[in-house]
């Protein structure tokens, strides 16, 4: 047991490096036109604008700031789903208060900046709040109902009904915004050139500060659970468990102590992104569904229990919703809608996903 | 690889089955690895091996269950390989299963009568079918095979095991079938449902053939005209049941340490 | 999938065999059935129009659109959260090609042209929903038809070309033809009544025919459905037409009936209580759906003011529904269907045991 637990991560690292080669290798002509596709969007990003493809697209300021906006929105769905597809992937549970975890930390958190004025410490209680919740709820039912995945989502569709219900009580239908720490608020200035005046002076673009922390974080957490997976015991367990459910029963009792543990830090990080939620828009009622929907196509177009799929997943939806915004605002949704379709027409478990 | 004089014998040979370097990986585990097997219209064959030898994922290969990672399918000289399984039952390749997969939600009667269906025409039909219609009468037929006319109406998952296995046979002999593939069909009968059932598969019609794979010798070496023996996902014998029983090498391997 | 109870029917072609016998046994054996189709039809007699509006046609139309729910969930294990999209899809139809308040958004072709061509549609939605769903397996089925269900909620919330946003389509008249305006209480009641009656029948006939049964073949059993001879993702395919089509017929006559539909008349909230109508019913039996609408319809309507008159918040009302289902799904997940049928075999039993 020991042995295998230490040594699988080194060497499936080690052949992960490998397989990325050998893809090179064997798709030659996908592997040029990536390279090609990843260069025309450098240029697109980092070279101001001709001044034809400007006639049709728009300023360039603006598609920066979609892209921009869709890549943080996508860590912010990555924050969402990630949990998500971790408690899928281990539990086979389709948690559908997952939305209902994310407004809950929002709120929550919205309470703790008020009491403490502390934007930081709020994130501590929301993931606390949202971890208990998540305890309690995998400890008081779903435990009971182990192997009925069915009935384990009609639950969770049950209680997030209930509770969307009971935060209207509490938090009232309007929408609330948690305020940006002052050391956090206002632009910045990027090294990007969005345009270059007739004077020769080039304009760079400001971006919001506060997004591109939490960005930064996002990129942090989806790292730090990565290495986690992969790198620690608990991860390698998880992992063995995702992917060969007969390997859990091995585990014997401390299968339930596992699945507590996913259950709870899914729960939590769905809690902490609810306080970027709160901070980037606002937090209303609706928001829940709003990011149940966001989780299910991330997961889905990424792969269910996968990390890496989640984070693709979350950036390609983000990008979409954002570029759709602005260039086709009568459709926007139909354009995630569209990536969902053809994702799931080519390849029915998702990008990362496995069978 | 293989030349048009090749595909040519291949066609003309008239094979039942035929197996041409057929692998199948499971990840990183090989449990088939360069088949090459041939089985004639109504020849009954057993496939023998220890447990893990590949034997089931022959049968899963040949029917497409699983398709092979690499190498050809034919069945009755026409390449199957990359057909879905429903083409193949078509086609009139049957199959059982060793862990009984039946519809226990429905009666043994409506089990019977999906199967005869599966392999007529209007699978999507709106309509009910009738009392006379034909159809009804070799459901009859069948459900009588395997003598189980006195729980035709209940449902399957009340049914006692032996009962399944029974239902399971009826099902692969539902419609015109041309092969058959039985997965031990014996495994946890009665030495009284053991007797029945040689006397069914003794009982085919000639032109029906079938592989079956099977631990109990009695039943497997009675009821066949030719033994293939697999070891390690590989074939590494062929012969009549009596050369096979009489083989040292085999005898080692199995017949002497038991089966299991 | 322990939700759907077995559906325990007489074996095929019994009944067929010794018809003339058959009759008086049939009559008992739905005795339920034909007194409760009798006491609808001379329902508007004794009833005022809140009760053949609000309540019964609400309970028969929700109770057709959860039927084609449970005819995918119960009959062939696919959970679809999409039915009430397929629904709205239709009804969003009728008001883009037919009448509505908005002569630039509408076509106004008459209603003969406008609910074939609505029924059409989303038929071919729900049926792209299906191909979509039928390659994966049981749990994804949720969650892609709830992304697709809470897709179609955004687009026509954002969109107004087509749907008219935030505000979609008001004054949407029911038909008018043979003379009747059918939009009119007692017409309207009872051309719901024979829709409802109509598709109730439809899946009742449908799950003893071939397609039916191997529609339960495969919620059974898809590799051993391939394993003699059906194409499974065909079949579950087709199921999703056939469902759609009951579906839809129910979105026009929600239309119909309520002479508006609004994005709020597909929001993730009215997917939702969908799937509670038929899981609360049932998905043993194609009666369990409009049990639950039954239910749902009456709470829905009576429940704010018997919440204030046991002194609690009147707006708690979806707290209730939210905890009824918790109850039903945790304690009888066969839903009241289920729990008709385990009082009726206990009392049954209790019967054959006096008598010996």
């Amino acid at each position: 047991m020991t042995t295998i637990f230490d040594n699988e991560p080194r060497t499936e690292a080690a052949t992960r490096g490998d397989a990325f080669g050998r893809w090179i290798g064997s798709h030659p002509v996908w592997a040029l036109v990536i390279a090609v596709a990843v260069i025309f969007a450098l240029w697109l990003v980092l070279a101001p604008w001709p001044a034809g493809l400007e006639q049709v697209f728009g300023k360039k300021l603006i598609f920066i700031n979609a892209l921009f906006n869709g890549i943080t929105l996508g860590g912010l769905y990555f924050l969402v789903a990630t949990g998500f597809t971790l408690i899928f992937g281990l539990m086979r549970n389709v948690n559908l208060a997952h939305g209902s975890l994310y407004l809950f930390g929002g709120y929550m958190g919205y309470e703790a900046t008020q009491w403490t004025g502390s934007w930081l410490f709020s994130y501590v209680i929301a993931f606390l709040s949202c971890a208990v919740v998540g305890i309690a709820m995998q400890f008081f039912i779903f435990r009971r109902m182990e192997g009925q995945d069915l009935r384990q989502t009609l639950v969770t569709l049950g209680l997030s009904i209930v509770f969307s219900d009971l935060m209207v009580w509490v938090w009232g239908g309007n929408a609330i915004q948690i305020d940006t720490p002052d050391y956090l608020d206002g632009p910045v200035v990027t090294p990007i050139v969005v345009a270059v005046r007739s004077s020769g002076e080039t304009v760079f673009l400001y971006y919001p500060a506060v997004r591109l922390v939490i960005f930064a974080a996002a990129v942090v957490i989806g790292v730090g659970m990565w290495l986690a997976l992969n790198r620690t015991r608990v991860g390698v367990m998880i992992r063995a468990g995702v992917d060969d459910r007969d390997m859990l029963s091995v585990l014997g009792y401390r299968v339930q102590l596992l699945f507590v543990a996913v259950f709870a830090f899914g729960a939590g990080l769905a809690g902490m992104a609810g306080i970027v939620g709160g901070t980037f828009q606002s937090l209303s009622l609706g928001e829940d569904s709003h990011f149940l929907l966001a989780s299910l196509v991330v997961v889905i177009v990424g792969g269910m229990g996968s990390i890496p799929g989640a984070a693709i997943g979350a950036l390609i939806i983000g990008l979409s919703e954002q570029i759709g915004t602005v260039y086709f605002q009568n459709y926007s949704t139909v354009l995630s809608f569209l990536i969902m379709v053809i994702v799931l027409a080519l390849r029915p478990q998702g990008l990362l996903g496995r069978r | 690889m293989s030349s048009i004089a090749e595909r040519l014998a291949a066609a003309g040979t008239g094979n039942a089955i035929e197996l041409r370097g057929v692998s199948r990986l499971f990840g990183a585990l090989r449990a088939l690895t360069d088949i090459t097997l041939s089985v004639r219209p109504g020849e009954r064959r057993a496939v023998l091996g220890s447990n893990g030898a590949g034997k089931t994922t022959l049968l899963n290969c040949v029917t497409g269950d699983f398709p092979p990672t690499s190498g050809t399918v034919r069945f009755f000289g026409e390449d199957v390989t990359v057909l879905p399984p429903h083409e193949r039952i078509r086609r009139g390749l049957r199959r059982t299963y060793q862990i009984s997969l039946l519809f226990q939600r429905l009666t043994v009667r409506d089990n019977v009568y999906l199967a005869c269906r599966g392999v007529s025409r209007s699978r999507f039909s709106l309509v009910r079918t009738r009392a006379s219609d034909p159809i009804m009468q070799s459901v009859a037929e069948l459900v009588a095979l395997v003598h189980l006319e006195d729980v035709a109406d209940r449902l399957v998952g009340e049914l006692a095991h032996g009962q399944q296995r029974q239902l399971e046979i009826a099902l692969a002999l539902a419609g015109a079938p041309r092969f058959i593939l039985f997965d031990e069909p014996a495994a946890g009968l009665s030495p009284n449902e053991r007797r029945d059932l040689v006397a069914i598969l003794t009982a085919l019609p000639a032109h029906i053939g079938y592989i079956i794979i099977e631990h109990d010798m009695d039943v497997a070496l009675r009821v066949v005209e030719s033994v293939t023996m697999m070891h390690n996902g590989r074939i590494f014998k062929e012969g009549a049941p009596a050369e096979i029983e009489a083989d040292p090498e085999v005898q080692e391997l199995y017949l002497g340490g038991g089966h299991g | 999938m322990a939700l759907a109870e077995t559906t325990r029917q007489a074996p095929l072609g019994v009944g067929e065999a010794q018809r003339g016998g058959e009759f008086g046994r049939w009559v008992s054996r739905h005795a339920a059935i034909l007194l409760l189709g009798v006491f609808m039809v001379i329902f508007p007699a004794i009833a005022n129009d809140f009760f053949l509006r609000q309540i019964a046609g609400w309970t028969m139309i929700l109770g057709m659109i959860a039927l084609s729910l449970m005819f995918l969930g119960g009959y062939g294990g696919m959970v679809s959260l999409a039915q009430m999209t397929v629904a709205g899809v239709a009804g969003y139809m009728i008001a883009v090609l037919g009448v509505s308040s908005l002569p630039k958004v509408s076509f106004f072709w008459p209603w003969w042209v406008a609910a074939p061509l609505a029924i059409a549609i989303a038929v071919a939605f729900g049926t792209l929903a299906g191909a979509l769903s039928a390659r994966t397996e049981g749990i994804y089925t949720i969650m892609i038809t709830l992304a697709l269900a809470t897709s179609f909620f955004y687009l026509t919330l954002q969109n107004w070309p087509i749907f008219n946003g935030f505000n979609g389509f008001t004054t949407i008249p029911a038909p008018h033809f043979f003379g009747v305006h059918w939009g009119d209480p007692v017409p309207l009641y009872y051309m719901i009544l024979f829709f409802a009656a109509l598709s109730y029948a439809a899946v009742l006939y449908v799950s003893r025919s071939p397609f039916g049964l191997a529609l339960q073949g495969v919620r059974d059993n898809p590799r051993r459905m391939e394993a003699i001879g059906y194409n499974v993702t065909a079949h579950r395919i087709a199921a999703y037409a056939f469902a759609a089509f009951i579906a839809a017929i129910g979105g026009i006559l929600l239309v119909w009936q309520n002479n508006q539909i609004s994005p709020f008349s597909v929001d993730v909230g009215v997917v939702i209580n969908l799937l509670i109508i038929a899981v609360v019913g049932g998905l043993g039996h194609p009666i369990g759906p409009f049990i639950g609408a039954f239910i749902y319809v009456i709470l829905r309507t009576f429940a704010l003011d018997a919440l204030v008159a046991v002194g609690l918040d009147g707006r708690r009302f979806q707290t209730l529904i939210g905890l009824g289902f918790l109850i039903i799904v945790l304690f009888s997940p066969d839903g009241v269907v289920g729990l008709w049928r385990r009082w009726a075999s206990r009392v049954g039993a209790s019967d054959g045991r006096s008598g010996r």
